[in-house]
């Protein structure tokens, strides 16, 4: 058989190395490249990922210095001390305890919620939206029923019941909880690209090509879409932020031992504190507010590079 | 033995309607039809858009949900998953899509297209796997540069080349052919029409050639099927279909081929006005009452069309007649 | 059509079952039984014991679910522990508040959003265009709560414009002061609700906007001489009106979930703040009432929406 090959073809085992020498040097950049390459070209979105890269890990390790329990116990003496003083350049809370240091240990809770319920919402959403995309029949049809039907259940609601319900949840527990909701809007988008991808003729002779249909999934259609994941990877992030802040802020995400932005904009329910100290409010808001639009920001950079590399993908 | 039979297949999509969303009626894609194709020759399968001739073409490599019917390659029922699987079916069986640029996938470099059936089907060392690639590279007349490169940067003609080359890759016995030039610039069909012809050649491949053009199919093929609504209606050797046509629906595809004689412009265009005329005047005759084709009759060993007996042999006669 | 609609519906029903199958077993799960507190702390066990049995609280769940169930379409909810009264009485002195602010940001959310779409269309990369698209922009991305402390903050406590807390002030007298005092409260909240509410409704039109403007129909009637105006008016925006008008289901969602947040801010008396303050005081007949209120809430927007999208594009109906 490969003689049959090797009668038609001039070229021989000896070529192979000059050949695919030859063959490298005109390879050309993958599409994880490119998209690169365009998002470094903005500016802008370059500063904005080296500071919330930056930020993240500074909250990350800075938190690992501090004595959480410690930090939390109340100190009537530095009983709402204004900023700048000493020891407190944000300030403290009704509790005396240092504002910034809260912000460190509770943006680093925040944000690792925020991750890990996008890590897990996301993956889940995209395979179910490939999946139920690429077998259409009974299987889509089953899968759109429940997709349906969790998009009746009235969210937040569903989640302060379920908090409440668990005895003795923590941080894990509470991003789990978020991910049963948060998946939809994921797998929504990804269903719709997939139903495209799979009726283009590269998934049938993937088919043909004796490629499982697993394998044609997860190694064909999702690299077509990979940009779209991305993007949408990183702006379910920047809306996932929102989400375990909320519900804290309500009193229903983090104990109230353990800090987070959510619980420190809650200090704003109080009409004393909301204007007379809102120190100690006001800086986890804008917190919030700056992370979610430079991550927002980096997420449209993303796209817009996404569709440029997509435009030479499909240039003639 | 023929290399596949194919016999009495159908292919019917359901339409579900009224409140229950129950299957109401369906859409005969594919209504019974039955053919072989031989080893090593082109079986050319022929019909306008929708007469069902690309869903036959799926059906026999094995994308297509069949409804009843059967296909035989060495002895055993290939529209049953299982037996497709228990044959590598696909090493055997391959094709060529219509639109280069969508059946090649974009994020993957052409290497890796071109490896995916070897990957599958054949287990070979690093080396061989890419010595292989080369091979199939120079064979479709590709330089060896385009192994890491992407799909979208080759011409139209480029990428059919590299489909035929996956297409042929694990050396197969027959290759679906589905109107593999008809999104060709004219000048590039006949390049890729005359390396098909040589990798046939070559490699003792069968090809079942789907095209709705009948000029093409004459370049291409010995045996040809017309399709028509979903059914055959006539099918013989080149020169039965070409010179002996006797179905109205094969007369008016015949007569639709363009004619570059000039001087002749005046009698083919009175030819296809009277095609036109008996078709307008007798379509009943060739169609049953409910405007479908009719079983097909066998006029000579190698001819068959799809009339009443009595009308098939009245017009062949008249044929003979005029031949005279 | 109303075969669509009909169809829908039934599909709706198994929906709300398992629904309510859900919401059941949730309240059955919560920690706690419904005696111990509401009678008297020092409570004997087997007096409880005893209550809890004649009540039926012992039986299978599938049983108790039923008689719930019978009790539902009696329009019986149960009755509320913590303010002792019927929970469908204290629900629809809330609903009202509620539905009332939801309506109010609907009414201002397109009264904003459709001038906003169609003029950045209509100005497409100009200065307006391009403060509009900011401005949806950030809105989407800062979180819903942030938005309504910061507003409450800037303009309710700082500035002073509106009240903080309440749906109406002690002091209204009379038909009109209570109209008027109803709308001051609800004007920021609503106004801030809108702002969120906006963006989805904004980005589309305008992205209607400016394909209509580059189509031939668009290009046809310029070319006749139809003034501007006319174009936008009567071509491109009586169009995309449907469309825009199947927002309003899908936003009922929204507005429910956005709820609980705006009550709690605002101190609304509505059914999201008596949700949240039932789940404090644990008090489960109200919990229940209102997931399954707010789940067939949901359920009527989306319902709504599909048959407004079905009538503009029959290739959408469901099947």
């Amino acid at each position: 058989m490969a003689e049959n090959f090797a009668q038609h073809s001039n070229i021989s085992a000896a070529d192979l190395d000059r050949l695919t020498r030859e063959a490298q040097a005109e390879a050309t950049p993958s599409t994880a490249r490119i998209i690169w390459n365009e998002f470094k070209a903005d500016r802008p979105a370059l500063i904005s990922l080296f500071v919330v890269v930056g930020f993240i890990l500074f909250v990350m390790v800075g938190a690992l210095f501090i004595d959480t329990p410690k930090m939390m116990e109340t100190n009537i003496v530095n009983y709402f001390n204004r900023p700048l003083t000493a020891g407190f350049p944000l300030g403290a809370d009704a509790g005396g305890r240092s504002i910034l240091l809260e912000l460190i240990v509770g943006s680093r809770n925040s944000i690792g919620i925020a991750l890990g319920l996008t890590v897990i919402s996301s993956t889940f959403g995209i395979c179910w939206g490939l999946i139920s995309g690429y077998f259409s029949g009974y299987v889509d049809w089953g899968m759109q029923r429940v997709y349906d039907f969790m998009m009746m259940l009235p969210m937040t609601m569903m989640i302060i019941v379920l908090v409440t319900i668990i005895p003795h949840y923590n941080a894990v527990t509470l991003t789990l909880i978020f991910s049963i909701f948060y998946w939809e809007g994921t797998s929504r988008l990804i269903r719709s690209r997939t139903l495209a991808e799979s009726g283009k003729d590269y998934a049938a002779a993937s088919l043909t090509s004796g490629t499982n249909r697993w394998k044609i999934i997860f190694r064909d259609i999702m690299p077509n879409i990979s940009s779209l994941i991305i993007v949408d990877t990183t702006l379910s992030f920047a809306e996932n932020i929102g989400v375990e802040t909320g519900l804290s802020y309500l009193g229903f995400g983090l104990p109230s031992q353990t800090p987070s932005l959510g619980t420190m904009i809650a200090n704003a329910n109080d009409p004393n504190n909301i204007t007379q100290y809102w120190w100690t409010w006001l800086p986890a808001a804008l917190e919030i507010i700056i992370l979610c639009l430079a991550i927002s920001y980096i997420g449209q950079v993303l796209r817009r590079a996404a569709d440029a590399s997509q435009r030479q993908g499909t240039a003639d | 033995m023929s290399l596949i039979e194919i016999k009495d297949l159908k292919v019917h999509y359901p339409i579900r309607s009224g409140f229950w969303n129950r299957v109401t009626d369906s859409v005969k894609a594919v209504d019974g039809i039955t053919f072989n194709i031989e080893a090593g020759e082109t079986y050319g399968l022929v019909g306008e858009s929708g007469s069902g001739k690309s869903t036959t073409g799926k059906s026999v490599v094995g994308l297509e949900k069949v409804t009843s019917g059967s296909i035989l390659y060495q002895g055993k029922d290939i529209t049953q998953r299982r037996n497709r699987q228990l044959l590598d079916y696909n090493r055997d069986v391959q094709m060529i899509f219509q639109d280069s640029l969508s059946s090649l996938n974009p994020r993957k470099r052409i290497e890796d297209i071109i490896a995916e059936p070897l990957r599958n089907f054949e287990h070979l060392t690093k080396d061989q796997e890419k010595l292989r690639v080369l091979q199939l590279l120079d064979i479709v007349g590709l330089d060896a540069d385009a192994l890491y490169k992407y799909p979208h940067q080759f011409s139209g003609g480029q990428r059919q080349r590299i489909g035929v080359a996956r297409a042929v890759a694990t050396n197969p016995k027959l290759i679906i052919a589905d109107e593999p030039v008809s999104a060709l610039d004219l000048s590039v069909q006949a390049q890729v029409l005359n390396f098909m012809k040589k990798i046939q050649r070559d490699f003792g491949i069968s090809y079942l050639f789907i095209s709705h053009d009948l000029g093409v199919v004459r370049h291409m093929c010995t045996n040809i099927a017309i399709m028509n609504r979903g059914r055959l209606v006539e099918v013989g050797t080149r020169d039965d279909i070409y010179n002996h046509p006797l179905h109205i629906y094969t007369k008016r595809l015949l007569a639709a081929i363009p004619d570059v004689n000039v001087s002749e412009r005046a009698a083919h265009r009175a030819m296809r006005q009277k095609v036109e005329q008996i078709y307008q005047s007798n379509r009943h005759d060739y169609y049953d009452d409910t405007g479908e084709a009719y079983p097909l009759v066998q006029v000579s060993p190698t001819h068959s069309v799809a009339l009443p007996p009595e009308l098939a042999h009245q017009l062949l006669a008249q044929e003979s007649e005029a031949q005279d | 059509m109303w075969k669509t609609i009909l169809r829908r519906l039934l599909i709706m029903i198994p929906e709300v079952i398992i629904l309510s199958i859900l919401v059941f077993l949730l309240a059955k799960a919560m920690p706690g039984d419904p005696f111990t507190g509401s009678i008297n702390p020092k409570a004997d066990p087997e007096q409880i014991h005893h209550l809890m049995k004649l009540n039926g609280l012992y039986d299978p769940w599938y049983q108790q679910y039923w008689h719930w169930v019978v009790h539902l379409f009696h329009g019986n909810l149960g009755n509320s522990y913590q303010y002792q009264e019927p929970v469908s009485r204290l629900i629809a002195g809330r609903a009202g508040n509620t539905l009332w602010l939801a309506l109010f940001t609907m009414i201002l959310t397109y009264a904003m959003a459709l001038p906003m779409g169609v003029f950045a269309g209509r100005h497409e990369g100009q200065l307006p265009d391009t403060v509009i698209r900011v401005y949806t922009y950030v809105t989407y991305c800062i979180p819903f709560f942030v938005i309504l402390v910061i507003g409450i903050w800037v303009f309710g406590y700082i500035l002073g414009w509106f009240p903080t807390t309440g749906s109406i002030s002690p002091n209204a007298n009379g038909w009109a002061q209570t109209i008027g005092s109803h709308l001051t409260h609800i004007l920021l909240p609503g106004l801030l609700g809108a702002l969120f509410g906006t963006v989805n409704i904004v980005q589309y039109l305008r992205s209607e906007v400016i394909d209509a403007k580059h189509s031939d129909y668009v290009r046809t009637a310029q070319s006749k001489g139809v003034p501007s105006k006319d174009i936008y008016r009567h071509h491109i925006f009586r169009n995309s009106l449907l469309p825009i008008a199947a927002f309003a289901g899908y936003s009922i969602t929204g507005l429910l979930n956005g709820s609980i947040f705006t009550e709690t801010v605002f101190s609304y008396p509505g059914m999201g703040l008596l949700f949240v303050n039932s789940i404090i005081y644990r008090d489960y007949t109200v919990i229940t009432a209102l997931v399954l209120i707010y789940g067939i809430l949901n359920l009527l927007g989306t319902l709504l929406s599909d048959i407004i999208l079905s009538l503009v594009d029959p290739r959408i109906r469901i099947d």
